[in-house]
């Protein structure tokens, strides 16, 4: 821990400052004739925003040296950026500068056809900031000066605009319930639903036809009934519960076993029919 | 028995008891029995729709389910009683009766299940 704030510290106090020599801006009108000159200071931006027009263009040329160097022998540093801000709206645009190795570099801005870097502009002058970052050298970062540029073009209205907005709340409109008819009608009707199952029992009895069934509880027989019984327990279910698949599992299981119940009921049942003859 | 004759210019209800009385002695308690079946199948299917004409549609599904089931179980009985009938014996030579009640219960199920795969 002792070691690298150690460390650290002589790594700072190794690392030699950087600054510009000679940094410059000129504004030329659209004829080239230099209109404004600015020998920027560095410590200061210049109070009056510079004004570059709609036919003008401007010039910044800088090289970057170490602080205290007199050489004049420049440093190319990993990276330097010209960052345009607008305070009111926020926006900004970066510019990477190409810096030679002898640490010389221009930036032209010619607003006939202006960089894309260059964000929105409105009224309110845009601070110009030089970024430069070095491996052996501490960050710079030097607020250059204010530019006043012609404002931008209003954002044209984009065709779909209208489709993006929020749309009324969708308001479902579902069909009126169905009218169930009175109790008393349904409890009638349930009722005489019902009662044709009352006339078969009346028919079978009152006629006296219903067959004999002496061997309705034989070995034989017993099975085949009950798997039908099976069978129609097996739909109700179906009906209160089972799905489809299940039903068709269960009803396949049991229509092999009804297969042979029903093979040997029938088949007693016939070998009866014909021994009487 | 053959049936007996009647007068060419008896009336109606003569003819209609005519033929109860036919019917009653001629057929056996065997048919009868399926008879009566038929009769209360009729019955239902008859409540049914009139319920459906008179007083509502509402639930459509379970009215179709109810009355498809009457309709097709009438058939299916109609078709059993024509093939055990002795009368029939030699329109369904292979068919014995044993093999027509199979038939009738297999098409039953089907039956059953179509309508309580409808009901809703």
């Amino acid at each position: 821990m002792l070691l690298n704030s150690l460390l650290l510290l002589a790594a700072t106090a190794q690392a030699s400052v950087l600054t510009l020599h000679a940094p410059r801006v000129t504004i030329y009108d659209s004829n080239g004739e230099g209109i404004r000159t600015e020998v920027l200071k560095l410590v200061e931006k210049p109070k009056i925003p510079l004004a570059v027009g709609l036919t003008d263009s401007l010039k910044l040329v800088f090289q970057i040296i170490e602080e205290g160097d007199t050489s004049g022998k420049g440093v190319q540093p990993l990276q330097t950026f010209l960052r345009f801000y607008d305070p009111e709206t926020g926006e900004e645009g970066i510019q990477p500068l190409r810096v030679t190795p002898a640490g010389k570099s221009k930036f032209e801005l010619n607003m006939a056809k202006p960089p894309l870097s260059i964000p929105p502009t409105t009224s309110t002058p845009l601070q110009v900031t030089l970024i430069i970052g070095a491996h052996k050298h501490t960050p710079l970062k030097i607020e250059l000066f204010d530019l006043v540029l012609p404002e931008s073009h209003p954002v044209a209205q984009h065709p779909d605009e209208a489709s993006f907005h929020l749309l009324p709340a969708i308001h479902h409109t579902f069909r009126a319930p169905q009218k169930v008819p009175p109790r008393p009608i349904s409890a009638l009707f349930a009722a005489l639903t019902l009662s044709p199952w009352a006339v078969l029992i009346a028919l079978w009895i009152r006629s006296q036809v219903f067959p004999s069934v002496p061997h309705l509880f034989s070995p034989s027989i017993l099975p085949f009934t009950a798997s039908l019984g099976a069978f129609e327990l097996l739909l109700f279910w179906y009906w209160v519960d089972l799905k489809l698949g299940q039903v068709l599992l269960y009803g396949g299981v049991l229509g092999v076993v009804t297969i042979f119940t029903g093979k040997t009921a029938l088949a007693s049942i016939g070998a009866r029919r014909v021994a009487r003859k | 028995m053959p049936p007996k004759s009647t007068p060419a210019v008896a009336e109606p209800t003569s003819a209609v008891q005519t033929l109860w009385k036919a019917y009653n002695e001629q057929t056996s308690d065997r048919l009868k029995f399926i008879d009566a079946f038929l009769v209360v199948l009729m019955l239902s299917g008859i409540v049914q729709f009139s319920y459906c004409v008179l007083v509502t549609t509402f639930p459509y599904n379970a009215f179709l389910s109810g009355f498809s089931s009457t309709v097709g179980q009438f058939v299916l009985t109609a078709s059993l009683r024509s093939q055990v009938n002795p009368e029939n014996k030699n329109e369904f030579k292979e068919v014995s009766p044993e093999r027509a009640f199979a038939d009738f219960v297999v098409g039953s199920i089907v039956l059953h299940f179509f309508v309580f795969n409808f009901l809703g």
